[in-house]
């Protein structure tokens, strides 16, 4: 179920009643829980299984490695949840692609053999609830977290329906404990998470969906060769829609959980206001960079073992993390890309410590940042390499045959949204949102709220998939 | 978590230390350490007026909203015919709902009447022609993945038949393989507010109206037929649709719905290669062999166009290439519009598509003339009399009174 479908909308609205209902806490999480698993059952029925499976083997996982006794007994358990999780994206989300690769090498070495036709269905979130799952039994497995006290609130963690397909991704410590006693929004928190899911809402809906995902379509998945204003116009156009989009849900969630009474933490952080990799990391899909940095790229050696080994850390966790997007080279390239942007930065920051830039001088490594995470977009966006070499080729103003793709039209929509995006994300810099809003006189905040609720009901949207969920 | 818990202040946690730069920590200040519980602040603000005063201005405007649709022609009851619709029909096909099947275009969408067509016969026909789409695809999907026997009637607009695959009705094909249970309660939903709300229509989203306001501005690019098309037709329960009213009677529209097919802009008809048209005439034959096979029947239409359309379709290829041709490859009876005196009478008003109540006449015409040719169709002995292309003038209330009383 997506958030932006009518079904979603009585869906919640059932859930809030059942949640305000004078019950037992534990009679509530249990409906919380059988809403979540119909809110995934909703995609699709059977997929139910593969969440069980990976709530099942991490809570045995978990309980053993807190009563087994030696390091080797500890890591096989550990290692047990490890495989079970990921054999299960593996055969899933990367079975294809393996075989495809394994069929290229043979091919290369003169054996030929034709991959059998796998047509595997890729479960919706998998690579979210799995990392989710994995990060419970590597906490008590690293002895940062003790196990859940009881398997309801560890298959409500694990299954909780604000962040469950498309995150952000949790860890046990920040939503466990809050399943140990009655919550329940009271009315500022209920209508401010309806405020959230708003803004969530429009972003997908109005600006993602509505205005930016067609000049994308026609320059990336088009035929025509595409010239410099094409090119950029459409890659911009594509930074602003996977921002709302994704954004967009983590607002939305954050927003659910909100209006249930659970705290969710930020996801975003206005990262087209970035100075630098290290700070766009950190801003922009956090739980997720957080993730690979204390379970791949601190066990990896981090940056406790010398220069080489530290950029050996961060390539090799950014390529990862590239791959986590999805079962193709361009995704790689993409992590590739940040890898080499962040190693890169890391390197002039020891070379340059003493360097402090004026204020001009961090407006432009910002314009900098910004263009070279919108190059990085290109490989993400096209399905080929030969995709995104045509638009890179065009952004250089290298395509020869280059001719007129996008309507006036839609070069117009997409400048004005991706400079509001932009200039939202400079003046929003060091700034939450919360703050802001705390500021603003109450009958602006009413027409805001229903102008954006307006704007999401006459775009009407057409229940479109959010683009994390392929992930 | 209590808004007095946060203490309505900016930062989530007092027990954290702020980093330069940013005013709530997240996870990407704190490595390798359990994260703790999120505190979200809720800015203090009245909420509940607030959220009370949105709602209501909300209203106001989404009835003001509504008012102006309804003003620009729109009807509540329309449910934007789409993927989800169409599945629903297919699935009738499977459950044996019905002995007759209408594939095709959009002429074959917009110009066969349901209710005249149950009127003639006593059964009222499932609809699975989709606009912009080629019936092929949907011919062999119904010979290969069903059990169907009964009468299928193929409506083509002269070369749509040869096309690569489904066209826009692609998404169709992939919404009846499997459609999850969330899309198919979410369009139950739709269709139920379509009911009440006239706005609820794709082709008026506020993103659709602000690209209706380009008019090919840059030079180099021309806006799409799919794209530059403003509204043709509006769809009921069952998928039995009509040319929208306004087309009949707004003549900026006519003229810009006319353009959109390209006549009179120097446009050329793209030739069709002789390996799709082989193609096509092998997937017909094979198609109509197993449909007859288990006891079925295919019959082809073709509806009308207008003169100076016929002339572009003829130039793109001659009827008896592509009609008459696949007729004899599939060895199946057919009904070109040419051929029929009221039939040919009948003019679409934007070119391609016959007006609401032309559609009914030419339902009528083509029923009889079928129950003429084949056993599969026969008309009631209380069916109405036969109309002319004179009743194309009359509206639709009035010509289903006029039936009606001729009838009894």
């Amino acid at each position: 179920m997506v958030f932006n479908s009518l079904t979603f909308v009585v869906f919640f609205a059932c859930v809030l009643a059942l949640h305000s209902l004078p019950l037992p806490w534990t009679v509530r999480k249990a409906n919380l829980l059988v809403a979540s698993y119909l809110f995934y059952a909703a995609w699709n029925p059977p997929f139910v299984i593969l969440l069980w499976i990976s709530t099942v083997v991490d809570w045995w996982a978990a309980k053993k490695l807190v009563s087994v006794q030696g390091a080797n007994a500890r890591r096989a358990w550990m290692l047990l949840s490890v495989v079970a999780n990921l054999g299960m994206l593996a055969y899933f989300k990367y079975g294809e692609f393996l075989m495809e690769n394994f069929a290229a090498l043979m091919a290369g070495l003169g054996v030929a053999w034709q991959p059998p036709q796998l047509d595997i269905v890729l479960p919706v979130g998998i690579s979210f609830y799995t990392f989710a799952t994995m990060s419970y039994t590597l906490d008590v497995y690293l002895r940062r977290a003790a196990p859940a006290r009881n398997f309801l609130d560890y298959a409500l963690f694990v299954t909780f329906f604000p962040h469950l397909v498309a995150g952000p991704i949790l860890r046990p410590t920040e939503l466990v404990p809050q399943f140990e006693s009655p919550r329940r929004a009271d009315a500022n928190q209920l209508c401010f998470g309806l405020a959230l899911m708003t803004i969530g809402l429009f972003q997908k809906v109005v600006l993602a969906d509505g205005f930016l995902a067609a000049p994308v379509e026609k320059v990336y998945d088009g035929a025509k060769i595409p010239g410099v204003l094409d090119a950029w116009v459409a890659t911009l156009a594509f930074g602003g829609q996977i921002f709302c989009d994704f954004a967009g849900y983590s607002t939305t969630a954050i927003g659910a959980a909100m209006c249930l009474g659970f705290a969710m933490p930020d996801n975003f952080r206005f990262p087209y206001a970035a100075i630098g990799f290290s700070d766009f990391w950190r801003r922009w899909h956090i739980t997720l960079s957080a993730w690979l940095r204390d379970y791949l790229y601190i066990p990896l050696g981090g940056n406790r073992h010398g220069p080489a080994r530290t950029y050996f850390a961060l390539l090799a966790t950014m390529l990862l993390g590239g791959l986590w997007h999805g079962a193709s080279w361009t995704f790689v390239v993409w992590g590739g890309l940040h890898g080499s942007y962040l190693a890169g930065e890391r390197f002039l920051r020891a070379r340059y410590a003493h360097l402090r830039p004026s204020a001009a001088q961090a407006f432009a490594l910002g314009v900098l940042t910004f263009l070279l995470v919108h190059v990085a977009w290109v490989f993400f966006r096209a399905h080929t390499f030969g995709g995104a070499w045509r638009v890179l080729a065009g952004m250089f103003a290298a395509n020869a045959g280059a001719v007129p793709v996008l309507p006036a039209i839609e070069i117009v929509t997409t400048v004005i949204i991706v400079t509001g995006i932009v200039a939202a994300h400079a003046f929003m810099r060091a700034r939450t949102l919360e703050s802001v809003l705390a500021t603003v006189p109450a009958p602006v905040l009413s027409g805001a709220w229903a102008l954006l609720a307006f704007a999401i009901v006459i775009e009407q949207g057409s229940g479109n998939a959010f683009i994390y969920f392929q992930f | 978590m209590s808004s007095a818990d946060s203490g309505m202040s900016e930062r989530v946690d007092d027990r954290e230390p702020v980093r330069p730069g940013f005013v709530r920590l997240t996870a990407s200040d704190r490595p390798g350490v359990a994260q703790p519980v999120p505190v979200r602040d809720i800015p203090p603000r009245p909420w509940p007026r607030i959220f009370a005063s949105a709602m209501l201005i909300l209203l106001v405007a989404v009835g003001a909203w509504e008012w102006r649709m309804r003003a620009e022609g729109l009807e509540a009851g329309d449910i934007d015919d789409g993927p989800s619709a169409w599945a629903e029909q297919r699935r009738r096909v499977d459950a044996g709902e019905a002995s007759v099947v209408l594939v095709g275009d959009s002429r074959m969408l917009f110009d066969s009447d349901l209710d005249r067509y149950e009127a003639l016969t006593g059964v009222r026909p499932i609809q699975l022609a989709i606009a912009g789409s080629n019936a092929r695809p949907f011919l062999v999907e119904l010979a290969e993945h069903s059990s169907f026997a009964g009468l299928v009637i193929v409506g083509i607009a002269h070369t749509t038949f040869f096309g690569p695959d489904a066209g826009l009705g692609r998404g169709a094909l992939e919404r009846y393989r499997f459609e999850s249970p969330s899309v198919r309660a979410s369009f139950q939903l739709h269709r139920a507010l379509s009911h009440a709300f006239a706005f609820l229509d794709d082709r008026f989203r506020l993103s659709r109206l602000v690209h209706f306001l380009d008019d090919d501005w840059r030079d180099g690019v021309r806006i799409g037929t799919a794209e530059r098309l403003w509204k043709l037709g509006v769809t009921g329960d069952d998928r039995q649709t009509w040319l929208w009213p306004r087309i009949e009677t707004d003549v900026r529209l006519r003229d810009h719905q006319r353009a959109a097919w390209g006549l009179g802009a120097g446009r050329k008809p793209p030739p069709i290669a002789d390996a799709a048209i082989a193609t096509a005439q092998r997937e017909l034959h094979d198609a109509v062999a197993t449909i007859r096979a288990r006891g079925g029947e295919v019959v082809f239409l073709r509806p009308p166009s207008d003169p100076r359309f016929r002339v572009f379709e003829e130039q793109q290829m001659p009827r008896a290439q592509a009609w008459d041709a696949l007729l004899a490859a599939g060895g199946v009876m057919g009904l070109h519009s040419d051929d029929d005196p009221v039939m040919h009478a009948l003019v679409p008003p934007e070119y391609s598509h016959l007006s609401r109540a032309c559609a009914t006449v030419y339902t009528d015409a083509y029923v009889r003339a079928l129950a003429l040719r084949t056993p599969r169709v026969a008309l009631r002995s209380d069916a109405p009399a036969p109309l002319t292309a004179a009743d194309c003038d009359m509206p639709p209330a009035d010509l289903a009174s006029s039936a009606t009383a001729t009838a009894l």
